[in-house]
């Protein structure tokens, strides 16, 4: 399996061009990437600071989220109905090849 | 910005004694900071270093693979061009000489040297504590030896009733052991949380079978060449195929200790993790500093923290800002449970209880002073993210408004025009939009 090209918008507004590796999650591949994310619950969907935007296309091809991603995301100052996830949450998918990702405010 | 040579160091390396959740993260900081020199990690575990949570969690579990999640992956370390030395262990620094001994004889130079080296399960002391059969839990080792005396029908005493306990508790229970906890105090979980959660966590795990005796003081562990019988101080015997001890962890400051670094139940370090010597950091669960909350003398077992000093720690190496640090959080999930909880509770903080323990999902809000100090959330995480801003900026809560769970935490914030918070300086984001 080739790896996922990923073209990630981080706060700044600053385009980054990444690959993303098949045994990783969103969030890993972003960290790994030096990309601002700090994860600091280790990818259990407890801390919501790997919070991204995904398009609305995308978005509808991912499955659906768990309660406790779906409670953290909707109090988030930004959170999108149909765009919001957890970066963790999200295993390599050929949906998201070529998929545009931008990382939510820190808050 | 330091200048370019100021991001390279010297010709000797940054070394970071220990390859946990706080060493790794100082290592990736200083990479992603622009760190040029070197970087040479320590390791006295010879795996990819690993993510500590899920050893007294899912990889307990029947079916669970015996492989805990890496931290990074190996290509990492190749890639950010982090040297590792696996197996090795730090023995002695020389301060003057900036170089540290380790445990194969070799002697490293440093520039600067990070002091990361975690904590340690807590020993038992009583006689018989050395028996076959005896199991703290730190390490992945600990843990796959666990999980293989964790067959059903087991007969498996717990000796303390905290995170580590508990979760272990629920993971035999599941796999068909007979469990017993003994906890001195009255009630589980008591240094963290308050009784209404304790008593919630009792009653799910008495549910699924787990024997609880409280106000039980273990005197000995008795067995012919293992572990077979905990006895109490009342004369009480509980019979025991497996004894783990889960009674707290001690920071690992030996190293610091023995060259002269201040320590006090922990590496004292500032706000920037710097330790008494200038060249010398500490981060992690093996430090003790001063809580920029309530300038409370703390140790922090938890990996909110040990990021937050690994940020703080890289940022000071390279001359940069670090970033401001999420409020210290803490999760355990027990039997599919989580509690999960945003801030240090004091044992004299007013309790107020958001919604129906009995329904099974709930949180409770600890006010100190009328401001919010700390939030448990049950089974749910509805009011994690709000609490947490809401403590980080000191907000004053409307206690009555706060009990009610049909109103949001951040609409039962009290006007704090004409109160000064904890900080002046502080007290006007209170009143904020946030």
């Amino acid at each position: 399996m080739s790896n996922n090209k990923l073209t990630v918008i981080d706060r700044e507004g600053s385009t980054h061009h990444l690959e993303w590796e098949p045994d990783q999650t969103l969030m890993e591949a972003l960290r790994d990437n030096d990309l601002s994310v700090l994860a600091s619950c280790g990818g259990t969907a407890s801390c919501a600071t790997c919070h991204v935007f995904v398009e609305k296309e995308v978005f509808d091809t991912l499955g659906e989220r768990s309660e406790d991603e779906l409670e953290l995301l909707v109090e988030a100052e930004e959170y999108r109905e149909c765009g919001s996830r957890l970066s963790c949450q999200l295993d390599f998918s050929r949906h998201l090849n070529g998929a545009t990702v931008i990382l939510a405010p820190e808050e | 910005m330091r200048e370019p040579e100021a991001m390279s160091g010297h010709s000797a390396p940054v070394m970071i004694v220990g390859a946990g959740h706080s060493g790794v993260a100082v290592a990736a900081g200083l990479r992603s900071r622009g760190w040029e020199g070197g970087i040479l990690l320590l390791d006295a575990e010879k795996e990819t270093p690993y993510e500590r949570p899920p050893l007294s969690k899912e990889l307990l579990k029947d079916g669970a693979p015996d492989e805990s999640a890496v931290l990074r992956k190996e290509k990492f370390y190749e890639d950010k061009r982090i040297d590792r030395l696996r197996g090795i262990t730090a023995e002695a620094i020389d301060r003057k000489g900036a170089t540290v001994l380790l445990s194969d004889g070799s002697r490293h130079a440093y520039h600067r040297l990070v002091i990361a080296t975690g904590s340690r399960a807590r020993p038992l002391t009583v006689p018989g504590a050395g028996l076959a059969g005896v199991q703290s839990l730190r390490t992945r080792d600990d843990a796959l030896e666990l999980k293989r005396l964790l067959v059903r029908g087991a007969r498996v005493a717990i000796i303390g009733a905290g995170y580590i306990g508990l979760e272990v508790a629920a993971a035999a229970s599941a796999k068909a052991c007979e469990v017993t906890v003994l906890e001195f105090q009255d009630r589980v979980m008591s240094r963290v949380t308050s009784a209404p959660v304790s008593r919630h966590f009792e009653q799910l795990h008495e549910q699924h079978g787990v024997r609880f005796v409280f106000g039980a003081a273990v005197t000995a562990i008795e067995g012919d060449g293992r572990a077979e019988r905990v006895v109490t101080a009342d004369g009480t015997v509980f019979h025991a195929d497996v004894v783990l001890a889960g009674i707290g962890v001690l920071p690992n400051q030996e190293l610091a200790a023995d060259a002269g670094l201040e320590c006090r139940d922990g590496i004292l370090v500032d706000g920037d993790g710097r330790t008494s010597d200038p060249a010398i950091y500490a981060t992690g669960d093996a430090t003790r500093f001063t809580s920029p909350v309530d300038g409370a003398s703390q140790r922090l077992e938890c990996i909110q923290n040990a990021q937050a000093q690994a940020d703080r720690v890289a940022a000071h190496i390279t001359g940069q800002q670090a970033a401001v640090p999420e409020i210290p959080w803490f999760w355990t999930v027990q039997h599919g449970v989580r509690l999960q909880t945003a801030g240090v509770r004091h044992p004299d903080d007013d309790v107020i209880v958001r919604g129906e323990p009995a329904r099974g999902r709930f949180s409770v809000v600890y006010l100190r002073d009328g401001r919010l100090a700390a939030v448990d959330t049950v089974a749910g995480l509805t009011d994690f993210r709000p609490a947490r801003k809401l403590i980080a900026h000191g907000a004053r809560i409307d206690p009555a408004l706060a009990a009610d769970p049909g109103i949001p935490l951040t609409d039962a914030i009290l006007d704090d025009a004409n109160s000064p918070g904890p900080n002046p300086a502080d007290a006007a984001p209170a009143t904020a939009r946030i």
